[in-house]
């Protein structure tokens, strides 16, 4: 009797707290919806709350007003970018330092996790020159390059501890065949490690997509500009109509929200995989 | 300094705006909010200028009425873009007309050889004509002009005209009649300045640039710029004790939590709306001071900031600076363009249709006849009081870079009750002295 | 037996795969890092001469008490992200571990804070924390002291509400790795522990935190590290004040560098704040030698 009283004691506590929990999360991110549906006038009488009325009107004017699809374009090709680079250059890393035998991985592999402490205001001024001599400076594929620079180091890390675990018998017999190890790669290694690779992918898009302080040093070109500085002029400059800005934040995080929702059963499989470390 | 953000701001206005860009009459290209390279090229002239509210109607009035057929201008709006001109001009590259906040800024360039000697230029134009003389002094580095100072600026106090008259109160000169008008105001629950600074934290040199040359005294502050007083003399000490109470006491922004965090807008909301009754900025919120009041139905006006005397008195400076990249392709047609910048005709059109501050320039006054009057009225009143010598000093202006970024940043730790106004003042002597000697303090004009 | 041949090309074509990323490293950070550094030695202010001036950059930075100051404030933040995050994602995991129903929908809820973009973020929080319209506001009228202040206008709170606000976007990511690491933990030691009469406290300290070990602590490595480098969430939402307090190195030295353009100087500070926390990581790293296992 007593323990039966215990046990759902505990459950509903344990949901009590994550229902907290849930609130606490999920809460800012209703009022920023109720928000961007509001007037005006229901905004100043109705800080937080649902709105009184459902309008769609700011959700146009934002549209227009930020040139939304101009640089959630840019963000997207970012994005993209960086993260086929780091999926490929960085996997081919990961893969050699986790499976072939690589003399001197530990040297590597301490410097892959040192270059993660390096922070970019060391280099960011002389990078802007390097850039410019290289004639990489104010353009997207420049700024793909400095990114997937700063965030293949920890996702090579990532990326090996996920490969380690792989038995190694399903390599061997494909060896002894004489294969490759690009074919290994390719179709052993991959088939089996992608939503490690997946879930790699959905951090450095978070990265990438969040990033506004380097885009903004290396990008002069105002038609080239990520979403995030788009974001930051449009609640500047209309701060006074936080209805508005609310809109802009809704459709600036609306493709990442969406692209994590869609994948994030994946997402959760890949970090099962690597949890061993 | 203009409100400028020191990040980023209205992308979304330049791009509806670039949609209505207009090319005039002649191929000129005019565009803002670039595309395509900034690099300067041969039959194209460059200018790079801050991305704020105003500026797309800078580059519609500027670009559009360029008509020459030969050089193309291509004026673009970038967030952040003195740090993006410095970086790019550094790298070899960058616009061909610089501009930068103020001479201080400009001054650096010059002193690292990147800007064109303007002597000859001036000489041809006759800007030294048209020109006020202090502010030629200004550009000059090493005894040869290097910049021309743009959007002439003063601070005054702004206040609510109906609050006032509502409540029989008259605007107030003096310093002890401002005391008296501030307690009245707190004594009826109305907060006596708006402000904030959470947006820029400049507005913090708004409030030292108004007090200190007209509570501190103009001349004490003139002695402490050219060397031979000191920033630490007791009516500047003073001043400076002055404002930190009206600060703790929430006289201005209704208490130090509320100052850091009120943007701009807000206060001028609270200001329209009589919940404060005074405002201590600078005259470029001409720009925007009736859209707020129209609002909330009631009406402004202004007053030159109070002296200790009574006396009216004008801190004057100026908002940007323009220079000509020496990396530029075409030195000759970017003079050309900076002459159309400060042609009296654009600048009145400037005035008149932006609602920008104009530069130091001899205007004809009949131009401006359809501004309101009481923006007429403080043009003329501060080429009277220019002219007399009679004037005080912003502190962007006339300080050298390192003592400007200290006395913003450190006041607020007088503030808070960390430092004393005097150790304050005492850093900003050292600072400033150091600079002095190094030269790079902007030239102050003879009193 | 694979041949020694075989071997033998099989480790030089495993550099072959790591060289590329390392090239593009050494092209986008490590040179120009160097070159950060040979600026540590000098006045450079972004433009013109870049004049040599030895280790003045750093004697100056030693006795440079605002940098001392917002080290002070990375210590803070380091502290409290070290704890807050940390007990609300265990605490969070570990009952999730043990749910069977709507344990995906807590998930997806928990992290989506984590994808938001930081300047999102920091703008929609400090409206929710506006002293009259936003929560704070939403307290004082319910009669909860304390709240009437702008939270992010007092010096005293200032630091810690951005902190809080970042731990807001944080701990979603935290639980979800440790959600992961703690499914691996065998469901037979739980079982032991409950036999032996431990409740959830007991077994959570017992079985669970030592069972998920290595990913705690390397999230606390992390963690750390990160802790230095924070810069986002006090940029957008403070800028460093109010009076410098919530000033971290991160905005220091980009003030420095592109507000009072001295880049030698804002190198200097950089190279400081690199050597802290490669410390940290050879501290970590000493640990595992000595049989810590992470």
């Amino acid at each position: 009797m007593n323990n039966a009283i215990r046990t759902s004691a505990r459950v509903l506590s344990s949901h009590f707290i994550l229902v907290v929990l849930f609130v606490f999360a999920a809460f800012p991110l209703a009022v920023l919806i109720f928000n961007s549906l509001k007037s005006r006038t229901d905004l100043a009488q109705n800080p937080m709350g649902p709105p009184t009325e459902i309008l769609f009107s700011n959700f146009v004017t934002a549209w227009n007003e930020s040139a939304f699809l101009l640089h959630a374009t840019n963000s997207a090709i970012l994005v993209a970018g960086t993260v086929a680079l780091i999926l490929t250059l960085g996997g081919m890393a990961a893969y050699s330092l986790a499976r072939l035998e690589l003399p001197g991985a530990v040297v590597v592999m301490g410097y892959m996790i040192s270059l993660t402490a390096f922070p970019v205001w060391l280099y960011l001024v002389p990078l802007f020159f390097q850039w410019r001599t290289l004639g990489l400076l104010d353009t997207l594929p420049g700024l793909i390059l400095i990114y997937t620079a700063i965030n293949s180091p920890l996702a090579i890390f990532l990326l090996r501890s996920f490969l380690v675990q792989i038995p190694k018998e399903l390599e061997e017999s494909a060896q002894l065949d004489g294969a490759s190890r690009w074919s290994i790669l390719l179709r052993i290694i991959l088939p089996i490690s992608w939503t490690g690779f997946l879930t790699i992918a959905l951090v450095v898009a978070v990265a990438v997509w969040g990033e506004f302080q380097i885009a903004f040093v290396i990008l002069q070109d105002t038609d080239k500009y990520p979403i995030t500085t788009s974001f930051l002029a449009f609640a500047e400059s209309y701060g006074r109509d936080w209805t508005l800005t609310s809109a802009v934040a809704v459709i600036a995080i609306a493709p990442i929200v969406t692209l994590f929702i869609i994948f994030q059963r994946r997402f959760a499989e890949g970090l099962t995989q690597g949890s061993v470390k | 300094m203009k409100a400028s953000r020191i990040s980023m701001v209205s992308m979304g206005l330049v791009f509806a705006l670039a949609g209505c860009a207009t090319t005039s009459a002649s191929d000129t290209a005019t565009e803002s909010g670039g595309s395509g390279s900034s690099e300067s090229a041969e039959g194209v002239v460059t200018m790079w200028i801050d991305d704020n509210m105003v500026n797309p109607c800078f580059a519609d009035v500027v670009g559009g009425s360029w008509t020459d057929q030969e050089i193309g201008l291509q004026i673009e709006l970038k967030p952040q873009w003195d740090s993006l001109t410095k970086t790019a001009v550094a790298a070899g590259a960058g616009p061909d007309i610089i501009m930068t906040p103020g001479v201080s800024y400009t001054a650096e360039f010059a002193k690292a050889g990147a800007l064109v000697p303007l002597d000859e230029y001036s000489d041809l134009y006759g800007w030294g004509a048209s020109f006020a003389p202090w502010s030629m002094a200004m550009g000059v580095s090493d005894g040869t002009l290097y910049s021309l100072q743009g959007e002439l600026e003063t601070m005054v106090l702004w206040y609510n005209k109906t609050v006032f008259e509502e409540n029989g109160i008259a605007a107030p000169t003096s310093t002890a009649e401002l005391n008296q008008v501030a307690d009245q105001l707190s004594g009826l629950g109305i907060q006596p300045f708006a402000s904030g600074n959470v947006d820029w934290q400049g507005v913090n040199e708004w409030l030292l640039s108004s007090v200190w040359s007209a509570q501190g005294g103009s001349d004490n502050v003139y002695a402490a710029l050219n060397g031979s007083g000191s920033f630490t003399s007791p009516s500047i000490v003073e001043a400076t004790a002055q404002l930190t109470e009206w600060m703790q006491t929430g006289y201005i922004g209704g208490g130090l939590d509320r100052y850091y965090t009120t943007p701009i807008d807000d206060y001028l909301v609270q200001l329209a709306q009589g919940e404060a009754a005074m405002n201590i900025e600078g005259s470029w919120r001409f720009e925007n001071i009736d859209q707020f009041f129209t609002e909330a139905g009631s009406e402004w006006d202004w007053v030159s900031f109070p002296t200790a005397d009574g006396e009216p008195l004008f801190s004057i400076g100026t908002g940007s600076s323009w220079a000509l990249n020496a990396n530029g392709a075409n030195p000759d047609a970017a003079a050309a363009v900076l002459d159309h910048v400060f042609d009296a005709a654009t600048q009145a059109a400037l005035v008149v249709q932006c609602g920008m501050s104009p530069s130091p320039i001899t205007l004809d006054m009949a131009d401006l006849s359809s501004i309101d009057d009481r923006q007429s009225r403080l043009y003329a009143e501060v080429a009277a009081a220019a002219e007399s010598g009679s004037y005080g000093y912003l502190t962007w202006s006339f300080w050298g870079p390192k003592s400007n970024t200290y006395l913003v940043q450190e006041i607020e730790n007088v503030w808070a009750g960390t430092m004393s106004e005097t150790e304050f003042l005492a850093g900003l002597d050292a600072i400033f002295l150091e600079e002095l000697e190094a030269g790079d303090v902007p030239p102050l004009p003879l009193r | 037996m694979l041949s020694l041949d075989y071997r033998q090309k099989m480790k030089v074509g495993a550099w072959g795969f790591v060289l590329p990323i390392i090239l593009l490293h050494a092209f986008a950070i490590v040179i120009p890092a160097g070159a950060g550094i040979f600026y540590s030695f000098t006045s450079f202010s972004g433009i013109g001469e870049a004049n040599w001036i030895g280790l003045e950059n750093y004697s100056r930075l030693i006795g440079d008490e605002s940098f001392h100051a917002a080290l002070l404030n990375n210590l803070k933040w380091l502290l409290f992200f070290w704890t807050v995050p940390f007990s609300l994602a265990i605490l969070a995991a570990s009952l999730l571990a043990q749910v069977k129903r709507g344990a995906m929908l807590y998930r997806v809820v928990f992290f989506i804070p984590y994808v938001l973009p930081s300047v999102v973020v920091g703008s929609l929080w400090r409206f929710l924390l506006h002293p009259d319209d936003g929560l704070p506001g939403l307290a004082s009228t319910l009669g909860i002291p304390g709240f009437e202040l702008a939270l992010l206008g007092r010096s005293e709170t200032a630091l810690w509400t951005v902190a809080f606000v970042d731990n807001w976007h944080y701990w979603g990511f935290l639980a979800a790795i440790l959600l992961v690491a703690m499914q691996g933990v065998s469901k037979e030691l739980y079982e032991a522990a409950r036999l032996d009469g431990a409740n959830y406290f007991h077994q959570l300290i017992h079985v669970t935190i030592p069972g998920i070990r290595p990913t705690l602590l390397f999230m606390f490595l992390m963690t750390g590290i990160w802790s230095f480098l924070v810069f986002d969430y006090v940029w957008v939402m403070t800028g460093g004040g109010p009076a410098g307090s919530s000033e971290v190195i991160g905005t220091f030295i980009y003030r420095t560098a592109f507000q009072n353009f001295e880049v030698g100087y804002a190198a200097a500070q950089g190279v400081a704040v690199a050597s802290i926390a490669i410390t940290i990581l050879i501290l970590f790293s000493l640990l595992r030698k000595r049989g810590w296992e992470i």
